[in-house]
């Protein structure tokens, strides 16, 4: 390429540093999204009706710092923001490694939606992984609680239905939207992407705080129509959030993390 | 004298650049000087100072030509993590280098990660914090400090590593006055008492000319001058073409020399500049300057009546302040961190409820005005753009509070192309507002503002970060809004940007108003400003000493207004 | 600018001067035995040792009365829930096959059993919600730090936690700066409907993560010129170190769990009908 100006020096051969990373996203990164996700806990955007309490503004950005990070560094970024603000945020007040499972699985699987690289077989292993919670949920209600089977279907809507989107080529075509440059199919991307990954992450945090409190019948009856309705709210912000950071980042030209998806 | 560090015909390309952002520089830094490093924006000083420590290339890639050694280590051989050792650095946000929880583990942080052992590292805590004046803080958070303290911590972290030398990026450019002196007076007391070599770039002509023993102008990537700041701050018209910006003693005497009176060396400190003085007071014949004051028959715009606000901590921010701001006015309003100047605004803004006293807003107390219905008549323009950005096209983000505030399709059109047109964005309404570049982004935010049609607007610290020519596009602009009818408030710490622009200064202390006066009474106040730790612009202190030696009192402010007064036809 | 609020006891006890591993242990197998036990007995008996525990050691009424007052309400409704409508779960986790009536109201009967079940679920959590602040503000947050880098927690995570805390109150406080620009746009948030409110909520997430993303490339440039690698192997400046009366008490508490799993099984100490049925 012609210079304005020749180089009198010698040309040195360069070799990169490696910055600190985790799974190729700078701890920079990292940091500044724990830090976000800590700060957003703090902010309350609905009242949960079905877990009692405010849904802080966190809960939206969970499959968003998958997609910007990577699996494991985008559960790293939701896991220590929501340890923080599990110490700190009364919205969030819970036992820390309880609070922990939703954001970091949420996070991990939304980060190994990837297109064309070599993690595209992660989805498999996770999948027959995720039935391991569904296995244990059902067998505790059905089971042990004796709920019918067609309320259980019907109060756990969002998992299965997120489940069923994960396994089949939806997960990718929800990827591809995201990649795409045009921002509609993107929003539309974000929308049914955090839809499947938040009902992917409650089916785990369910199955744990199930276990402890085991409600009753009554209860699941009450929940059929809160809990798709929460996740609407969840899906509906997260696509929100999610179409103008991926189109102020493209704009700023941020270099990305290595295992980043948008 | 032992060179330090050294750069031999080093040349380089960012990964993502088209041409070389560094060119063929050579340049040797000798122990225990201070060299500065000044330049227009773009000018490379940012990647010159990387290069030191291997950062540029290593951390970006990219190309590298020549050879850079700092401490007889080439800066291509090691990793970075070796000149951690031997470079300190520090950068311009004070937030955003500071990194630990508390003061020592600030200090600690590097050292833990060289390796230097426990009992080290406990000695050489106190012995930093003593030479940067920020003894016993051990403990403190960082954010319990002021952001003078945050940059001494910043230097105190980087001179625990005991390096060879330090380099300091735009240490000041976020700073108010005090932090600025405070960061100043520590490097200059490392530099002169502890020899402490230092490399550092900054826009803060008066001061570097006070303090450096080498400048060196980078222009596109090449050093185009170096000698003493003496050799290069008397280059006026040169600094001038090149958008650099001059101590203000040096102007004035440059403008002497061009009324044809000899003024022997054109000083480039306030003490030469003012030991000049008095050879030359002969040709001086001041004329009377009308003052600028501004005086309406309508009722004030904004009327503020004994307006106390006490914070729930118990901190009285304001105490019984009053003051009338009528239309068309330009208000400066000046103070240190602290005095209450945000606090005051914030008022206007109804953002907060006054503990006592009352605000109207044409006449109508404010407590009956939601904030969104104040936005009609009054526009705020933060010190950070990029927080009040919420949209994805600069269209968007204009026509943004037309819409929430429920204005038909049609007038939203109209008025968000008046907008764009007016601040010349019309070309990038398309375009994210992110992508455009600092100066652009922040007139996307007075465009929207604009669109609202305020009566006033307030600017907070507009200047603030800005290079020099950075700060007069925002002023100018602020000029164009006044010119078009609006009343306009900025706050800000340069007093010597300001004399173009206001007419009215408030000078705030504590909570209160300590002076109300039109700018040339204002600036002369020098008692008042220092005792609120304000430097006045120099060409202010050239004017009092003037004054003292001419028996003509006038209270000028800028070099040209000086210059002026000088007539080589009267002797 | 703000401080986070961490809110390390004031107290010196013995509890204190606990390694933070060891009260890491201890936190681990009171979140297991509360887990495990159903009694509201047994559950009660926990969490009052645990919160008379946290008072003694220094944490303020005030924080635990913060917390209740944000969980008691859930709490209550789940009582309530549990009392009238947990039956087929209650019969058989009791073996009866009518249940004790405690309150009637209209057609609908609220149980004692049902209502102990949802007493003992209160307790499971208060318990494990409670044991955080004993832990977690009994410990010197530098200790800390060191404490987990030495139990081979990797020390990324470790620097990210620290410094999540650093910076994690400037964009509180951004955020609020956000909202008021917002508002200051026209945006009449205190006039919306919950649903605007929330889309308002959302736009404010934009402008903090991107400009904490930019900020992040500044970042990662400190991060290098201070030599950090997130190599573990570095000095530390505060040191944690783990004594006799550590292991002694980690050994004891893994007994202890130990102990209560097994009277669990055998002898049913800690099931739900335990000392009441």
């Amino acid at each position: 390429m012609p210079f304005k100006v020749i180089p009198e020096g010698d040309e040195r051969k360069v070799e990169v540093v490696n910055t600190s990373a985790i799974d190729g996203a700078p701890i920079a990164y990292i940091v500044v999204l724990a830090a976000i996700v800590t700060a957003l806990s703090f902010i309350p955007f609905s009242i949960i009706l079905g877990s009692g309490g405010a849904m802080p503004l966190s809960q939206a950005v969970f499959p968003l710092m998958g997609w910007l990070l990577g699996p494991i560094a985008g559960a790293t970024a939701s896991g220590i923001g929501t340890l923080v603000a599990s110490f700190l945020s009364p919205l969030t007040v819970g036992n820390p490694v309880l609070s922990l499972v939703g954001p970091t699985v949420g996070s991990f699987l939304a980060g190994t939606m990837v297109v064309g690289k070599k993690r595209r077989g992660w989805w498999l292993g996770l999948s027959i992984i995720l039935l391991i919670p569904f296995f244990l949920y059902s067998h505790r209600a059905i089971g042990q609680n004796g709920i019918p089977t067609n309320i259980f279907i019907a109060g756990t809507l969002i998992e299965w239905s997120g489940f069923l989107l994960f396994i089949l080529p939806t997960r990718i075509l929800f990827t591809r939207w995201i990649t795409s440059s045009n921002l509609q199919l993107v929003a539309l991307g974000l929308f049914g992407g955090t839809w499947m990954i938040s009902g992917l992450s409650h089916l785990c945090a369910a199955t744990l705080s199930y276990s402890i409190i085991g409600w009753p019948l009554a209860i699941w009856n009450m929940l059929i129509p809160v809990i798709p309705f929460e996740n609407l709210i969840r899906s509906t912000v997260g696509m929100v959030i999610g179409v103008g950071v991926i189109a102020g980042l493209r704009a700023i030209g941020l270099v990305k993390s290595r295992e980043a998806i948008y | 004298m032992e060179i330090i560090a050294q750069l031999d015909k080093v040349s380089y390309l960012y990964p993502s650049s088209s041409d070389l952002v560094l060119k063929n520089i050579s340049l040797e830094i000798r122990k225990g000087e201070f060299l500065g490093i000044i330049g227009p924006t773009g000018a490379g000083k940012t990647t010159l100072c990387l290069t030191l420590n291997g950062i540029v290339p290593q951390f970006y890639g990219g190309r590298f030509f020549g050879y850079a050694t700092v401490a007889g280590l080439d800066t291509l051989s090691y990793p970075v993590s070796t000149f951690a050792r031997y470079v300190g650095a520090v950068f311009e946000d004070p937030e955003n280098q500071l990194l630990a929880t508390s003061v020592e583990n600030e200090i600690a942080f590097t050292l833990e990660n060289l390796k230097v052992p426990r009992e080290e590292i406990i000695a050489r805590i106190p012995r930093v914090l003593a030479a940067v004046r920020l003894e016993g803080m051990e403990k403190k958070q960082p954010s319990e400090l002021s952001g003078g303290q945050k940059q001494r911590l910043a230097i105190a972290a980087a001179l625990a590593v005991q390096p060879a030398l330090l380099i300091l990026d735009e240490p000041t450019s976020q700073l108010d006055p005090v932090g600025s002196k405070e960061v100043f007076a520590t490097i200059k007391e490392l530099n002169r008492s502890l020899g402490i070599t230092i490399v550092m770039v900054s826009h803060a002509a008066e001061e570097m000319a006070e303090n450096a023993d080498r400048i060196a102008i980078l222009r596109e990537g090449m050093i185009e001058k170096i000698g003493t700041p003496a050799e290069i701050y008397s280059q006026v018209e040169y600094l001038e073409q090149n958008a650099l910006r001059p101590p203000q003693v040096a102007q004035t005497f440059a403008l002497i020399a061009r009324e044809r009176i000899s003024t022997g060396k054109i000083p480039v400190t306030l003490k030469e500049g003012l030991a000049l003085l008095e050879p030359l007071k002969s040709y001086y014949r001041p004329s009377s300057l009308e003052s600028t004051s501004y005086s309406s028959p309508t009722s004030p715009l904004i009327s503020v009546k004994n307006l106390s606000h006490t914070y729930l901590s118990g901190t009285k921010a304001l105490e019984n302040v009053s003051l009338d701001i009528h239309s068309g006015e330009y208000l400066l309003i000046i103070g240190q961190n602290g005095a209450g100047k945000s606090t005051l605004v914030k008022h206007f803004l109804n953002l907060l409820s006054s503990t006592k006293g009352q605000v109207f807003i044409e006449g109508r107390p404010i407590e009956n005005l939601s904030v969104s219905d104040l936005s009609r008549s009054i526009g705020y323009v933060a010190q950070n753009p990029d927080n009040q950005i919420f949209n994805i096209t600069v269209e968007k983000e204009v026509s943004f509070a037309l819409t929430n505030l429920g204005y038909p399709v049609k007038v939203v059109e109209e008025r968000t192309s008046e907008s764009l047109a007016a601040m010349g964005l019309l070309e990038s309404r398309h375009l994210h507002p992110l992508s455009l570049s600092k100066g652009d982004r922040a007139r996307v935010v007075i465009a929207a503002i604009l669109a609202m049609e305020p009566k006033i607007i307030v600017f907070d610290e507009p200047t603030t970060g800005q290079d020099y020519q950075g700060a007069k596009a925002i002023l100018e602009v602020t000029r164009q809004l006044h010119q078009m009818g609006k009343t306009i408030i900025v706050i800000t710490h340069h007093l010597y940007l300001m004399p173009e622009y206001a007419q009215r200064v408030i000078i705030m202390g504590q909570g209160t108003i300590l002076l109300d006066a039109p700018i040339r009474s204002a600036y002369h106040e020098i008692d008042l400003l220092s005792k609120t730790y304000l430097t006045p612009p120099q060409a202010v202190l050239i004017s009092e000493d003037l004054a003292k030696l001419s028996g003509h009192r006038s209270d000028l402010l800028t070099p040209n207004e000086i210059a002026s007064c000088f007539n080589y036809a009267i002797f | 600018m703000q401080s986070f609020n961490w809110q390390t006891v004031e107290r010196d006890s013995f509890f204190t001067r606990l390694d933070f591993r060891t009260k890491l242990t201890i936190m681990i197998v009171i979140t297991l035995i509360a887990f495990t036990w159903e009694s509201p007995i047994a559950g009660g008996m926990l969490t009052f040792l645990v919160a008379l525990s946290s008072l003694l050691v220094g944490v303020k009424v005030n924080y635990l009365a913060t917390i209740l007052k944000f969980m008691l309400p859930f709490q209550l409704i789940l009582l309530i829930i549990m009392g009238f409508f947990n039956i087929e779960q209650v019969k058989h986790l009791t073996g009866k096959t009518e249940l004790t009536t405690l309150l009637m109201i209209g057609n609908s009967k609220m149980s004692v059993e049902g209502t102990l079940y949802g007493l003992n679920i209160i307790f499971k959590t208060l318990t494990m919600v409670f044991i955080v602040p004993l832990v977690i503000f009994t410990t010197d947050l530098n200790k800390m730090i060191v404490s987990l880098t030495k139990a081979r927690v990797p020390y990324k995570i470790v620097f990210i936690f620290s410094s999540t805390l650093r910076l994690f109150p400037l964009l509180a406080a951004e955020s609020k700066g956000i909202i008021d620009a917002q508002r200051l746009r026209g945006l009449a948030i205190e006039r919306m409907g919950w649903l605007k409110k929330a889309r308002v909520y959302a736009t404010i997430a934009v402008p903090l993560i991107l400009n904490a993303m930019s900020k992040s490339q500044k970042l990662d440039l400190v991060l290098q010129s201070k030599a950090f690698s997130g190599d573990p192997n570095r000095t530390f400046l505060h040191e944690s170190v783990l004594k006799f009366t550590d292991y002694l008490i980690m050994f004891c508490f893994v007994v202890l769990l130990l102990v209560v799993i097994v009277l669990y099984f055998w002898l049913g100490v800690g099931k739900f009908p335990w000392l009441i049925y």
